[in-house]
């Protein structure tokens, strides 16, 4: 019983979060949307039902549109959660108050990112009878929407920490607010365009291939389509749209599926992010072997500097 | 149970803090005094840890700041001049959330808040929200919250600061009750007289260098504006002047009006002499006393022309 206590940070954020109106009318517009969606969609099936009889392909088409449309809602929320968590605390003058407690800057970052990362798991999981309706139709398997969710939840994970890295470089929330979308906007939609791009020059020129380039590992969407059926019913439009009048690419490379490269990309984007974070939240340093390093090489500098500048 | 050693700050070209050097003793009150921008604060954070030094050293009980950091964190109480509070949280679980940051158990969480609500007459706002305080009652919760792991240094960063009259009068008498406790205190106040009676030490601090340092008895008598001497009298003016210039121990005589004015250098003894001789010339006295002369007309003094 001892062991299980929850860290402050945590408990804080996790309270005051759902303490007010905000999360609930966040997790009723994200259901709203994802499920006016997936009705929307049924609907349509349904008016072309009377003519055509039962599409089998109705449940797999549906299971990638709602799973696209959850992922790019989660890249709209994510960032949303953390771009303004240490930053945030500056400008309401209590980052020195949380700063000067025992608590590290480690875990303090972690902390405010796991609180992050809680509430869209909470997402995610409210959106599960959402998902239930593909197996209405059928044709998907669980395993699938197990992968399915493993991707959300990295991808949620690198989102968050790029917006929290923001909300420790930039002093004002508003701007970090921006920057992280923007480079969600580039990991998304950029790495898309290059890939695409490239696809479409190098099939000019003759040197067909079936690999993406590898700026497509940094994309979550590719991540997600290398989990589905490659001939599968709901991927057509994709495909085509990427293969660009070249030859069927496959998003496996050597035999690995695309999604594993991508949760490596996201694996070093996470570390090398949360150590800056970690290392520029704590104004003193709690690092000996940097401050050996750097910081006492600049201090000694400045000493001599002092009595010159008298 | 502090000790400053040629601490320096500079923050690009600007130096904030330039070799200062002083030490606190245990269960002594510091009264650190200085016009805006002197570098209290910096010095201050410094402290706290929660600015890096330029160059120099600092100990709190013998750790030493820059290499443990974090054990420093746990013996100081650092009380901002500017402060911001969580707005979704209650008084209580506001203290409660430090206390458990400064990694105090949860079964004595509890126990310390309500004391510390007692200490700051704030028991009646437990369940009341952070943000819907007023701003004498936040300043006060922030001092609770500055001692919830019982720390050996307070450092409290213009503690007054934007009070009314009131509140300011409520946060001295905490200040005593602590000082009573046997707290050190390192208090950093514009509201000079109030550090007279709460403060046992007084370092004034002007462009980042300690220009007066001791107790407030030492900076008293370092300052000639220490004894001050106010007589207010009836009439009989010109002669009590020529009277008092003829003593050692009284300055150049102001008049204004029936009162008298000039610096004294004598103790209470002299002044005794001096009333006495006065009454027995059969002047009419109506006043004789020790002008008030305070820590603000030191500063006045002592800071005079050190500034740019």
């Amino acid at each position: 019983m001892g062991k299980m206590v929850m860290n402050p940070i945590l408990s804080k954020e996790l309270r005051t979060r759902m303490r007010t109106y905000k999360l609930p009318l966040l997790i009723g517009i994200y259901l709203g949307l994802l499920g006016a969606i997936a009705l929307a969609y049924s609907w349509l099936q349904a008016q072309g039902l009377a003519a055509d009889g039962f599409n089998p392909d109705v449940g797999p088409q549906m299971y990638v549109l709602l799973a696209t449309l959850q992922l790019l809602l989660l890249a709209f929320v994510a960032p949303a959660l953390t771009a303004g968590v240490i930053n945030g605390e500056k400008e309401r003058q209590t980052f020195d108050l949380l700063i000067c407690t025992r608590l590290s800057a480690t875990s303090i970052v972690l902390n405010k990112l796991l609180a992050s990362v809680a509430l869209i798991i909470l997402l995610i999981i409210a959106t599960l009878p959402v998902f239930s309706i593909v197996y209405f139709y059928g044709g998907v398997l669980l395993s699938d929407i197990g992968k399915v969710f493993l991707i959300y939840l990295v991808t949620a994970l690198t989102l968050g920490v790029i917006g929290l890295f923001c909300s420790s470089l930039f002093k004002r929330t508003q701007i970090s607010m921006v920057v992280s979308y923007l480079i969600v906007f580039l990991l998304l939609i950029g790495t898309m365009i290059i890939t695409v791009f490239m696809r479409s020059a190098g099939n000019q020129q003759g040197l067909y291939t079936d690999h993406l380039p590898m700026v497509a590992y940094l994309n979550p969407l590719f991540a997600l389509y290398s989990i589905f059926p490659s001939q599968g019913p709901g991927m057509s439009l994709i495909y085509n749209i990427i293969n660009q009048g070249g030859p069927a690419f496959s998003l496996t490379s050597q035999g690995v599926a695309l999604w594993k490269y991508n949760f490596i990309c996201d694996a070093v984007i996470i570390v090398v992010l949360l150590a800056i974070t970690i290392f520029r939240t704590d104004p003193v340093g709690r690092f000996p072997w940097f401050k050996r390093l750097f910081i006492n090489k600049k201090g000694s500098e400045m000493q001599h500097e002092i009595p010159a500048a008298e | 149970m502090l000790i400053v050693e040629n601490l320096c700050k500079s923050y690009g070209k600007l130096q904030a803090v330039n070799q200062l050097s002083f030490t606190i003793e245990d269960g002594s009150i510091f009264g650190f005094v200085g016009p805006n921008g002197a570098g209290k604060t910096s010095t201050m954070k410094i402290i706290s840890t929660l600015l890096k030094p330029t160059s120099g050293r600092v100990e709190v009980a013998g750790v030493d700041i820059s290499v443990n950091p974090g054990l420093v964190r746990g013996l100081v109480g650092y009380m901002p001049d500017f402060f911001g509070v969580y707005d979704d949280l209650k008084v209580a679980e506001y203290l409660d959330f430090y206390a458990a940051s400064y990694g105090i158990p949860q079964a004595q969480r509890g126990k310390i808040a309500e004391d510390l609500l007692e200490l700051m007459d704030l028991a009646h706002k437990r369940d009341a929200y952070v943000d819907s305080l007023s701003r004498g009652m936040k300043q006060r919760l922030c001092l609770a919250r500055s001692l919830v792991h019982d720390p050996e240094l307070l450092i409290l960063d213009e503690p007054a600061s934007g009070l009314d009259p009131r509140a300011r009068v409520e946060m001295r008498e905490i200040l005593k009750e602590l000082k009573n406790m046997g707290k050190t205190i390192m208090i950093s106040s514009h509201i000079l007289p109030e550090l007279t009676e709460l403060c046992t030490h007084i370092g004034i601090i002007e462009a980042g260098q300690m220009v007066a340092c001791g107790t407030v008895e030492e900076i008293m008598r370092f300052s000639q504006l220490g004894s001050n001497l106010r007589i207010t009298l009836l009439d009989r003016i010109e002669d009590t002047v020529r009277l008092l210039q003829e003593q050692a121990s009284t300055g150049k005589v102001e008049v204004v009006g029936n009162t008298l004015e000039m610096p004294f250098t004598g103790d209470e003894r002299e002044m005794s002499r001096i009333l006495n001789l006065l009454v027995g010339q059969g002047i009419p006295v109506v006043s004789f006393a020790p002008s008030n002369s305070n820590l603000e007309d030191i500063f006045m003094q002592v800071t005079k022309g050190v500034v740019q």
